[in-house]
């Protein structure tokens, strides 16, 4: 039993599915930027007449994210109609599903080793969007405005609709739960996930255990545009609730607003007014049957899942939880370890590389892994010279500029620096020593006369015997050779 | 269990349908005599009936997942009752509308 | 033979083999409307200029030795529900008044790819809600025979125009008998297809899950020849059947119905009807038994019980939904108001007549929150019940012989302060869209006073070659239907 006061949230999660058309008819997804009512035809624009036609890879999508939570996959599902009246629903009522979801059950794992949870799910469905609305108020508001202006360009675009069970306990779960789907949607393709530009809706449903044990009632909070904004409403709501049951009032079951900028939820001023949405079986589509074979074969072309890889980056590479999850928060860096690690880079040292390096080109140039210039099959020789100490840390950093500078591979670029590939050793390395020692002969005086207790000048003169060797030689090897030089 | 004219309001206003007061009654009536001929449907046996029984109809097709533009933008634009540039308008909306 | 009482195969000949051009026939057309529309009023909208200019584009077509199409330079008239790109298209009804679908529907495509000349859109029960063609907002269409009745409808201006020799042939829909009831009342041949065998895309829909395009024809032949042009499945429509289709010419030209199994409803033949219906029903039966058929009794009680009830509660509901989308934002009426609110309620209370407005009561009524169990759920389990009950009754026999109608065409007004007397004489035309089969009314004759009797072929899914065959063998012995006003 739960706690009394212990706050209790369910969310509910819309994804757009990255498609490049709509759920039901062939207009493009792409309405960020678009002018207002271009990506449209009859189905989207509600025009009588029209009909519905669903897109096969919207299908798709949705059951591998299914499959990706575990949840049972309906081999025969069907779309009914919610019926409401609003200008940006341009039919009047929303197609999407009801009795008969796409997927019901499974679940989501969150958090790490004893604070491991797994957040059970209830259904995933599939739903089109509505359009958008432009309210004419200088702030945007619809209660300042005169009129509002109707753009339906989003209108139809696919959503899936992911529906948790009341079984998150913090704000920090919530958080972690949209964390991770979110990185599960963008590892399995079906979705860019940014919830700054909508594509990743969270509507939370929040109440406290009463004193009974029983659960409290239920407010709905929404428009909650980031993870931190999902994280503060939710700590404002529990605070908000506990003081209203603390004075003894009761809480309303209600729609709430998060309004960021201001720190608060607030509800409608109006009553509301109770929806009757009349579902009811939509007869424009019959039943969406599954073919045979056709889960099967999502589920083998389904990439690993990220808390599963993560696992085994520890488990196989011993790597640190946070290497192992920085390395698989996108797809794209997990898989470029991967293929660094097939190529014959020892992990850690991959792990390390990418974390300070890669990354950090990729922050500089804002881009992703993706359209970073330099393949896994051209880092992992780099790396494998570090390994060998035929490459010094600082050389291979030089080297590895080159080689995002001017898309060379490895040796490419170690030509092009001019260094001499292959190691530095023997004569070579004697000659060098003695042209150095030639030319610093007063450090070398007073080393001999013991004037370098510290070892400082020492140090300065296999720096130098290092930048003359361009890099090219073992460091330990310098060093020896160097006391057998001074004799001491 | 006849409707009332309260509930036939309320129903209107579900459906968004103005309704006068004149229209009001032969309304109700008409609901009422309609709703009694449906009582004919509770004398069938319809156990294990299934409701969705549109079986006779193919499984819903797929399409391809092609975007293409529509030529006829200018002219759905058109027939808007209240058109602004690119787009619908609509008057003030109060916060009762807001489903 | 007099051009009007030609079939449109003839016509189509004679314009392929340049014994008359598409032109006179369009002319010849025209002639006849400007004649006989003044006591009629089949037509909402007449397209004669433009139909001049697709009558030369198709001489000139065959100028140039192309291939016409199928249906080369023959006369049409299509139901004014259906959308034709950049004309008016009102569905009877002021909410479309001045409404322009910015598209064309399938079949309107179909029939002009296979060189089709539209003259103009028909007069309709607004919304296809009706079954006299009295409740068009604008005016009603007579029934030829007897200008005091009513055509029937809701296609009554398409089978008046049929009848009139408008053209030979014309596009309804029939959602719960508007082809066949209409057709039996004006004397012509209409056929409801099979749901699912002509698209609905660009047919503004009544009732989705019921409504079928069809046509109406004075001879079997051009039922035949039309559905070759029609009957093709369509992508844009998702109920539209992939399963191939016939040739239906090649159903004709039996030289008997050897073999074929004729069933009659012991219930429908208890159901009081008047006597001249009685009458056609033996003198087909005998024409029929003449030709080779033998007959017998079908039972079907849940079908007589529940399906008007049935109908009644679907159809409705489906329409509650469909007709949501006029809210005056998009396109059609739109009423001056204060707030959105205002708008909708203003627009649809102004924009829509009584019995739409019936309907669209019932069916929220029947679909809002604590009845939807009642009524809509218990409606579509005695539909699968109705639907299992043909299916059990075509094991026996290949085709049933029913009326279309319980009464002959009724006087203009006789039913109007009653719709509930108006939805009786759906009772035998309703239950064959709820088992989505197809059916033919024939005529049968005329009544002494000289008003045309109907009869109904009703057939198992798919079984139009059936109806065609039983169709064609009563045409050779009654004759094709006759021109109202002699044809001149």
């Amino acid at each position: 039993m739960r706690q009394p006061g212990s706050p209790v949230i369910g969310l509910e999660i819309h994804v757009q599915v990255a498609t490049e058309s709509k759920l039901f008819c062939a207009c493009s997804t792409d309405y960020i930027g678009a002018v207002p009512n271009t990506h449209v035809c009859p189905v989207c624009l509600g025009q009588p007449g029209s009909l519905p036609v669903i897109n096969g890879r919207v299908v798709e999508y949705a059951v591998r994210t299914a499959l990706a939570l575990g949840a049972r996959v309906g081999k025969s599902t069907r779309f009914h109609r919610k019926n409401y009246f609003y200008p940006d629903l341009p039919k009047a009522y929303q197609i999407s599903q009801y009795d008969r979801p796409l997927a019901e059950g499974g679940a989501l794992p969150i958090g790490e080793g004893e604070n491991r949870k797994e957040i059970p799910i209830t259904r995933l469905h599939l739903e089109e969007d509505a359009g958008k609305l432009v309210h004419s108020a200088a702030d945007g508001r619809l209660g300042h405005s005169e009129y509002s202006l109707v753009d339906y360009n989003r209108g139809g675009v696919p959503l899936m609709e992911i529906v948790s069970e009341p079984e998150i306990s913090t704000p920090a779960e919530a958080r972690e739960y949209v964390a991770t789907l979110r990185q599960l949607v963008r590892y399995l393709g079906v979705s860019d996930g940014d919830m700054e530009k909508g594509s990743l809706r969270v509507d939370a449903n929040v109440s406290l255990t009463g004193a009974d044990g029983k659960l409290g009632t239920k407010v709905e909070i929404k428009n909650m545009n980031s993870l931190r904004a999902l994280e503060r409403a939710l700590d404002y709501e529990i605070a908000r609730q506990a003081d209203l049951i603390r004075k003894g009032e009761s809480v309303r079951q209600e729609t709430r607003h998060w309004d960021d900028g201001n720190g608060l939820t607030c509800g409608t001023r109006g009553k509301e007014e109770a929806h009757d949405y009349r579902y009811f079986p939509e007869p424009d589509l019959p039943a969406l049957v599954l073919p045979d074979g056709f889960v099967e074969k999502q589920r083998d072309i389904m990439p690993e899942m990220p808390w599963i890889l993560k696992e085994r980056f520890v488990t196989d590479w011993g790597l640190s939880l946070q290497d192992a999850a920085v390395l698989t928060e996108l797809p794209g860096l997990s898989r470029y370890v991967e293929d660094c690690v097939r190529e014959g880079a020892d992990p850690q040292r991959a792990a390390n590389w990418i974390r300070t390096e890669v990354l950090r080109v990729l922050n500089e140039k804002r881009i992703g892994i993706e359209d970073f210039g330099v393949p896994a099959e051209n880092l992992s020789p780099l790396l494998v010279k570090i390994d060998r100490g035929e490459l010094s840390t600082t050389l291979a950093k030089t080297v590895f500029d080159r080689m995002v500078a001017e898309g060379l591979t490895a040796l490419e670029a170690l030509e092009k620096i001019g260094a001499p590939s292959g190691r530095l050793t023997g004569e070579r390395l004697r000659n060098v020593i003695e042209r150095v020692l030639e030319k610093e002969s007063s450090a070398v005086e007073e080393i001999k006369s013991g004037k370098d207790p510290k070892g400082k000048k020492r140090g300065f003169l296999c720096g130098q015997i290092m930048r003359e060797a361009r890099g090219q030689a073992d460091p330990e090897e310098v060093a020896k050779t160097l006391s057998r030089f001074l004799g001491c | 269990m006849a409707v009332g004219e309260e509930e036939v309001r309320h129903i209107a206003l579900l459906a968004r349908l103005h309704v006068t007061d004149q229209e009001t009654e032969p309304l109700q009536r008409h609901l009422n005599d309609i709703l009694e001929h449906f009582e004919r449907l509770k004398g069938l046996d319809l156990v294990n009936v299934d409701p969705f029984a549109r079986e006779d109809l193919d499984a819903t097709p797929w399409r391809e997942d092609v975007a293409c533009s529509w030529e006829g933008r200018e002219e759905a634009l058109s027939e808007a009752p209240v058109r602004d540039g690119d787009f619908f308008r609509v008057p003030r909306i109060l916060e009762g509308n807001d489903e | 033979m007099n051009r009007l009482q030609m079939s449109a195969a003839d016509l189509a000949r004679a314009v392929k083999n340049r014994e008359v051009s598409a032109a006179e026939n369009v002319q010849a057309s025209i002639a006849r409307i400007e004649e006989v529309e003044g006591r009629v009023h089949a037509l909402l909208t007449p397209l004669f200029d433009r139909a001049l200019e697709k009558a030369a584009q198709i001489d000139q077509k065959v100028g140039k030795g192309e291939d016409p199409g199928p249906l080369a330079g023959v006369p049409v008239i299509v139901k004014d529900n259906l959308c034709m790109r950049g004309l008016k298209t009102t569905c009877g009804s002021r909410m479309l008044e001045n409404w322009r679908p910015p598209y064309d529907a399938s079949t309107v495509r179909f029939m002009e790819e296979a060189g089709a000349v539209i003259l103009g859109k028909a007069n309709m029960d607004e919304f296809a809600m009706g079954s006299s063609t009295e409740n068009s907002a604008f005016f009603p269409t007579l029934n030829p025979w007897d200008l005091d009745r009513v055509p029937g409808g809701s296609s009554g201006g398409s089978a008046a125009s049929v009848a009139c020799g408008y053209a030979p042939l014309a596009l309804g829909s029939d959602t719960g008998g508007s082809i066949r009831q209409p057709a039996a009342f004006c004397g012509v041949y209409g056929l409801k297809p099979t749901y699912g065998l002509i698209s609905r895309y660009g047919l503004v829909a009544f009732a989705s899950s019921l409504d079928q395009v069809g046509p109406f024809s004075r001879s079997v032949e051009d039922l035949a020849l039309v559905l070759n042009v029609l009957a093709k499945p369509d992508p844009a429509d998702a109920t539209s059947s992939r399963r191939e289709r016939p040739d239906f010419m090649t159903f004709l030209g039996k030289e008997n119905l050897k073999g074929l199994r004729v069933g009659v409803v012991s219930e429908f033949e208890a159901y009081p009807v008047q006597p001249e219906i009685k009458e056609a029903m033996e003198r087909v039966q005998n024409i029929l038994r003449e030709a080779g058929a033998r007959f017998s009794c079908v039972n079907l009680p849940t079908t007589i019980e529940a399906g008007l009830p049935c109908y009644y509660i679907i159809a409705p509901a489906e329409a509650s939904s469909n007709l949501a989308r006029y809210d005056g934002v998009r396109y059609g009426l739109s009423v001056e108001a204060r707030n959105l609110g205002d708008l909708y309620m203003k627009t649809r209370g102004r924009g829509f007549g009584a019995e739409v407005k019936r309907r669209i009561l019932t069916g929220t009524y029947v679909l809002s929150s604590g009845y939807y169990d009642a009524y809509y759920l218990v409606a579509l389990k005695a539909r699968t019940k109705i639907s299992r009950e043909f299916k059990e009754a075509f094991q026996d026999v290949d085709m049933l012989l029913m009326p279309t109608t319980p009464t002959l065409p009724f006087r203009q007004g006789e039913n109007v302060e009653d719709p509930i007397q108006m939805y009786l004489g759906d009772v035998f035309t309703l239950p064959v869209n709820l088992a989505s089969l197809p059916g033919l009314s024939l005529n049968a004759g005329y009544s002494k006073t000289g008003l045309p009797v109907g009869i109904q072929l009703v057939g198992p899914q798919w079984g139009e070659g059936t109806l065609l065959a039983a169709a064609e063998a009563v045409e050779r012995v009654l004759g094709k239907p006759a021109c109202a006003f002699g044809g001149v």
